[in-house]
C-alpha cells in the first residue's frame, strides 16, 4: 500500500473519532460533523434566515478552515488563486448547498449517517453516486470552468480572514450572533473543543485532501480508489464507535434529523453528487481548498451560505421525521418549494454542464 | 525513452492532451495528481516518450517533470 493510503486512512479516522467525540460531547445525533448544517447554522447565527432552531456560530467550519490554512502555511503549500468562473461557482454552491439540505445533510454527513444506521443515507449514497456519475459524463465530454490564475496572497486569504473575524467576535461579543435555545443549533459541543477538533481535522484534510466526492470520482475516471479509502475510514470508524457506544439504530423511520421521503434524498444528493463533481470537491474539500488560498472555492462557500439562507427563508430544506403526541410516525419530506427548488437545480446544473464545454472534446 | 508527468490546471486540458499523445504514438494514461507534486485533487498525465512532447501540451499544462528511475521528480517546465 502506498504511503499516501495511510494518510487518507489516518484522516479519515480522525474524522470518524472527532464526529463521535463531538456528538458525545453535545452535537446532534449523526451530526457530528456536517458542512451544510453548520454552514445553515452560521447563516441563521448572523440573521441571514430566520428559522430559529439552526442558529448557532459553529466553530467546527471556523476551525476547519484555519486548520487548513495554518497547515498550508507550515508546508508553503498556500497557495493564493482565483477566477476559475468564480460567479458560476457561487450558483453551483447555492444549489450544492439545497441539495444537501433538502437531504439534511452533506457528504460527510451522509457518511454519518450511515455508520448510525440510517439507511435513508443508503438512498442518498445512491443519488450522490448517480449525480457524480452525472457529473463525469460531463468532465469526459469536456466540461470544464477555465483554470484560475496566481493572485495576491490577501485575495487568497479572504475566507481565513472572515472566519478569523467570526471567531473574534464569537468570542468577544457572541451577543451579536442568534443562537437556538431549541433544535439542532441548540445542541453543539464546548465551542473551544468544537475549535480544537475542527483545527485538527482540517489540517489533517488539507495534508491528505480528503473529499466524499473525490473518491468515487476518481474511480470512474481513473479507476484509483486512493481517496475513497477516506470515506470508507469515517464509515467503519463511526460504524464500530456507534456499535460500541450503543448509539447504532438501523433503519429508515424517524431516524435523528432525517426524514425517509426517499426520493427527495435522493435527488437531493444528486444535486450535490453532480455539482461537486464540476465544482472539484464536496463542501468540506471547498473549505480546505479556501483556506489554503483558493479563492474559489471561498466564493463557492458564500454561494452555500446564501443556499442555506434561501433553503430556510423560502421553505426548501427537508423536515426531519418525528412521532406525534400518539407516538405515531410523522414522515418528514419537503414541501412544493422545496421539490421546486431541487428540480430547477437540475436544469441550472444541466445548463452549467452543457454551456462550460471545449469544443474540441465534444467535436470529436 | 523516459518517464514523464505533467500535471494541468484543468481536466479538460489533460483530457486532449492525452488524446493528442496518444494519436501521436505515445502511451499516456491520466491520473490524480500524486500527493507528493501538488495539494490540489486536480488531473495528471503519467507518458513515456524519448523528449517531454511539450510542444504537444495543451494551453492548460502547469508543469512537466521527469520521472528518475528513482522516483524523484525533474521539474523540466511550468506555466503558472
Amino acid at each position: 500500500m502506498k504511503k499516501v493510503n495511510y494518510l487518507v486512512i489516518s484522516a479519515g479516522i480522525a474524522v470518524g473519532i472527532a464526529a463521535l467525540v463531538l456528538t458525545a460531547l453535545g452535537n446532534p445525533a449523526n451530526m457530528g460533523f456536517c458542512i451544510a448544517c453548520f454552514e445553515r447554522d452560521i447563516a441563521g447565527a448572523v440573521g441571514l434566515h430566520s428559522a430559529a432552531k439552526v442558529q448557532y456560530l459553529r466553530p467546527e467550519i471556523i476551525g476547519l478552515v484555519l486548520g487548513a490554512f495554518l497547515m498550508s502555511v507550515a508546508t508553503k503549500e498556500f497557495r493564493a488563486k482565483a477566477g476559475s468562473a468564480p460567479a458560476t461557482r457561487f450558483v453551483l454552491g447555492a444549489f450544492v448547498m439545497i441539495g444537501a439540505l433538502v437531504f439534511l445533510g452533506c457528504p460527510l454527513r451522509m457518511v454519518i449517517r450511515l455508520g448510525g444506521g440510517d439507511l435513508n443515507a443508503v438512498v442518498g449514497l445512491v443519488g450522490f453516486v448517480a449525480g457524480i456519475a452525472i457529473g463525469v459524463v460531463f468532465l469526459k465530454k469536456g466540461f470544464t470552468l477555465q483554470r484560475a490564475y496566481a493572485v495576491s496572497t490577501v485575495e487568497g486569504s479572504v475566507l481565513p480572514v472572515v472566519m478569523t473575524g467570526l471567531l473574534i467576535l464569537g468570542l468577544a461579543a457572541p451577543a451579536l450572533f442568534h443562537a437556538s435555545t431549541e433544535g439542532p443549533g441548540s445542541k453543539h459541543a464546548p465551542a473551544l473543543i468544537a475549535l480544537v477538533i475542527a483545527l485538527v481535522v482540517g489540517a489533517l484534510a488539507q495534508k491528505a485532501r480528503l473529499c466524499m466526492v473525490g473518491g468515487i470520482r476518481d474511480l470512474m475516471l481513473f479507476r484509483d480508489a486512493s481517496l475513497l479509502y477516506g470515506f470508507v475510514a469515517i464509515f467503519a470508524t463511526v460504524l464500530v464507535g456507534n456499535l460500541i457506544l450503543g448509539n447504532f439504530h438501523l433503519g429508515f423511520a424517524a431516524q435523528p434529523i432525517a426524514h425517509s421521503s426517499e426520493l427527495w434524498n435522493l435527488l437531493g444528493m444528486v444535486l450535490v453528487g453532480w455539482g461537486s463533481v464540476l465544482l472539484g470537491g464536496c463542501p468540506l474539500r471547498q473549505l480546505i481548498l479556501a483556506g489554503e488560498g483558493n479563492g474559489d472555492s471561498a466564493v463557492t462557500v458564500f454561494g452555500m451560505i446564501l443556499g442555506a439562507a434561501s433553503a430556510h427563508n423560502f421553505g426548501l430544506a427537508g423536515n426531519p421525521d418525528s412521532l406525534n403526541e400518539a407516538k405515531e410516525l410523522v414522515v418528514g419530506g419537503i414541501g412544493t418549494a422545496g421539490k421546486i427548488a431541487v428540480i430547477l437545480g437540475v436544469v441550472v446544473l444541466l445548463a452549467i454542464s452543457l454551456i462550460n464545454s471545449r469544443q474540441e472534446v465534444e467535436a470529436k | 525513452m523516459n518517464q514523464y508527468i505533467a500535471t494541468f490546471h484543468t481536466h479538460v486540458s489533460a483530457l486532449i492532451t492525452t488524446r493528442t499523445l496518444t494519436q501521436n504514438g505515445i502511451s499516456a494514461r491520466m491520473a490524480p495528481v500524486p500527493r507528493k507534486l501538488s495539494s490540489s485533487c486536480g488531473t495528471c498525465i503519467l507518458y513515456a516518450a524519448d523528449d517531454p512532447q511539450q510542444e504537444k501540451m495543451d494551453r492548460d499544462v502547469e508543469h512537466i517533470y521527469r520521472i528518475s528511475p528513482q522516483n524523484q521528480y525533474e521539474l523540466l517546465f511550468q506555466n503558472l
